[in-house]
């Protein structure tokens, strides 16, 4: 059984001499820990502070009441309805918490905080980050770093100025499952060949805006002063220019980051077409097609991406690697993972991977080599990646984070790497609204 | 007639109805939307068929482990428990696992640390229909804290649960039986399930021997919650008519109805709700 706290480097370890099969089990790694912890803060337990319990928030929460040697301590939001809720599901977890509306009044009467995890809107992400940094605290702040680029270069500028850890929440890089594939199969085993085409979806069903129940809206005052024009764009700020990205920013930023970590190297162009077609109340586009291209070694790859508000979430949301040899299909949602190979891709038999524990036959193969029945034509064997997790999608970047504190991992998604991503998906915004193909350097999309 | 407002969504492999009543319809709108997005949440906490929820790891603890859990799936094991013990066995939210052990698995609740311990055997949770009826219940609360108190909830046709009754009436109408059926009442904070082999055959095991359900007609439970309405309309599938007697015995707030030919007869002692006259068009005027 592979450690519950696995960091890359382990893991990477673990699966370079996997068997047949691999499990990665973490419901032993929260056995009750939490309430046993002791009340000041150590490298063994870390105090922490969630900015931010909206909907982001609370599905971190759950990850991080499941991670032992972490104790969340302080809870910030400023709409009281959120505040007061987080209080009180983590009082009924046996978590006592001091709650906040401002984090500047947080981080003045918090001194006892090893880390912050930050999941606000956008538009805050970078003046908090870097108050946090500058406080001297480590930061897990998730996607998209800021609404802009300039904010999202400050925050990597105060990562490097005060030498402090800063994650950026895309949890794929830390999903055994991503990693596992990235690895063994793409990287190693060379399984789709010369990579060639690469093509990602999410698409969410149409829905009503968020609303609010009316007794808890907040007061005109409230909003403006952190930056709403009324509690409608508070409730649906991702919609809103000035406050969130779009849809290519919510969505497309956890898969176009998987293309430049899978890819190894960040695209040369964006082309784009989108718009705002459907909704009569958004400033974002709610639906967009993107295409960029990519210097690979052996030649350009093209990876198509497309985000929808306006349709059923038909299909589900994953990210297809293609090659000449074979396709790889990943998601967060194992059912959705898959892999396909040519028949001409001889280099490496399916009997080799599955030696080495790469791949997994679903249904059992001929075992005996001298025998053979003949009757109506048989299925083709199917095969899987071997890799089991069960943990929450969230918990294992968490998880590296902490350790990464601890001084026993490395950041899987460091603020400078990205930064890279980042600028590739806001470029993917300007090239909708430029209507062109735009050029992207090398050095640009450094911080 | 008051103005209902119908949302309809699918969720934890059935359909969900949401109906608000005398509310406007943007507000009433984005109430159910909350609502529906609760329930998708509490179904990837509580189905067996998502790796990652607490209720499919807990099928891997060996015995003497202990795990964490999620406080909506800790709350909903907690009345799965109690449920367990007021049917004197009749419910369990591990009678599946008969399927492959032979006997029920034993678990224990920590509730100072939110945990669940693996006593013995193979934690195969099947929360079913009480996993829906507990979604039923936080629902309820949610619309609450919208002051949307007068709506249905409907799970798959077999659970409801009713909060204030619409403007106008007594109550939401509610059939015993298939569409338009002809023994209904008014319903306000009370929740009806039925229980059956008409649908899915036998799919209901009796927890104490492993077999199918005996009983061959349809039943119904009334109570205050729908996670004890689910479960007790599941346990009246394996109960001989004495020990379902036992069973209502201790509880003031149960009420039972089981087919018997022409009409379904109860049993238990809450008082009957007000009956229903059976309406022109159709149950609940949606949209």
């Amino acid at each position: 059984m592979v450690d519950p706290l696995l960091n890359r480097r382990d893991f990477i370890a673990a699966t370079a001499v996997a068997g047949a099969g691999l499990l990665l089990n973490a419901c032993k790694s929260d056995s009750g820990q939490h309430t046993a912890a002791v009340k000041k803060s150590s490298l063994n337990t870390l105090n922490i502070a969630l900015i931010g319990f909206g909907e982001e928030g609370n599905v971190l929460l759950e990850s991080i009441l499941n991670i032992e040697g972490v104790r969340l301590v302080a809870l910030c939001d400023i709409w009281d309805y959120h505040l007061n809720a987080g209080a009180r599901y983590l009082q009924k977890t046996g978590n006592e918490v001091r709650t906040y509306e401002n984090y500047e009044d947080l981080l003045a009467k918090e001194k006892d905080l090893q880390a912050v995890v930050i999941a606000t809107p956008d538009f805050c992400h970078a003046p908090m980050t870097n108050a946090c940094l500058k406080a001297g605290l480590p930061v897990y702040c998730e996607k998209m770093m800021s609404n802009t680029i300039d904010g999202a270069r400050s925050m990597v500028q105060t990562m490097r100025e005060t030498g402090k850890l800063l994650q950026i929440g895309h949890q794929r890089r830390s999903n055994p499952r991503y990693l596992f594939t990235l690895n063994r199969l793409l990287n190693e085993a060379q399984f789709c060949g010369r990579l060639t085409a690469v093509q990602a979806q999410w698409n969410r069903a149409v829905k009503e805006d968020f609303g609010w129940p009316k007794k808890y809206e907040m007061p005109a005052a409230t909003l403006a002063k952190y930056g709403y024009k009324d509690m409608h764009q508070y409730r649906n700020w991702r919609w809103y220019k000035g406050l969130g990205g779009g849809p290519l920013s919510d969505l497309g930023s956890h898969q176009i980051d998987i293309f430049n970590w899978w890819l190894g190297t960040t695209p040369k162009s964006v082309i784009a077409s989108g718009g705002l077609d459907y909704y009569k109340n958004h400033d974002w586009y709610d639906n967009a097609m993107v295409i960029y291209e990519y210097p690979l070694a052996e030649g350009v790859a093209r990876a198509f991406y497309q985000v929808q508000t306006t349709t059923t979430s038909g299909g589900g949301y994953f990210e297809t690697f293609m090659g000449d040899d074979g396709t790889i299909k990943m998601s967060e949602d194992p059912s959705l993972c898959a892999i396909y190979r040519e028949a001409r891709a001889t280099a490496v038999s399916w009997d080799d991977l599955i030696q080495k524990g790469y791949v997994r036959a679903k249904a059992a193969s001929a075992a005996d080599a001298a025998k053979v029945d003949v009757r109506e034509t048989a299925q083709l064997a199917e095969y899987e990646i071997p890799v089991f997790f069960n943990k929450p999608p969230h918990q294992p970047h968490l998880e590296n984070f902490f350790n990464a504190i601890r001084g026993t991992a490395k950041l899987n998604c460091p603020g400078d790497e990205a930064f890279s991503s980042e600028y590739t998906i806001h470029k993917a915004n300007d090239a909708v609204a430029a209507q062109t193909r735009l050029a992207i350097t090398p050095e640009e999309v450094k911080a | 007639m008051a103005d209902i407002h119908q949302f309809n969504h699918r969720a934890m492999a059935t359909y969900i109805e949401v109906r608000i009543a005398d509310e406007e319809r943007t507000y009433a709108a984005q109430a159910a939307q909350a609502a529906l997005d609760l329930l998708d949440k509490l179904e990837s906490q509580l189905s067996r068929f998502r790796p990652s929820s607490g209720i499919a790891q807990i099928a891997q603890l060996a015995p003497h482990e202990k795990m964490r859990l999620s406080e909506p799936t800790f709350a909903c094991l907690e009345i799965a428990k109690k449920m367990e013990l007021a049917t004197h066995g009749a419910f369990s939210p591990t009678a599946a696992a008969l399927q492959t052990q032979t006997s029920l698995p034993q678990w224990s609740l920590l509730p100072e640390e939110l945990s669940i311990r693996c006593e013995s055997g193979r934690l195969e949770f099947d929360l079913g229909a009480i996993g829906k009826g507990f979604a039923l219940d936080r629902t309820a609360e949610l619309l609450c804290s919208w002051d949307c108190s007068s709506f249905l909830l409907v799970a798959g046709g077999s659970s409801i649960l009713a909060g204030d009754a619409p403007k106008d009436a007594a109550g939401w109408s509610c059939g015993l039986g298939d569409d338009n059926a002809p023994q209904r009442f008014l319903l306000t904070h009370a929740s009806l399930s039925g229980s059956g082999l008409a649908v899915k055959g036998s799919h209901i095991l009796d927890p104490r021997t492993g077999q199918p359900a005996l009983r061959q007609n349809r039943a119904w439970a009334l109570t205050d919650t729908a996670a004890e309405s689910d479960a007790l309309s599941t346990a009246c599938m394996v109960l001989s008519e004495p020990k379902l007697e036992e069973v209502l015995a201790q509880n003031q707030s149960w009420l039972v109805f089981l087919e018997t030919g022409v009409s379904a007869r109860p049993m238990g002692r809450r008082a009957l709700p007000p009956q229903a006259c059976l309406p022109a068009k159709t149950a609940g005027a949606g949209e």
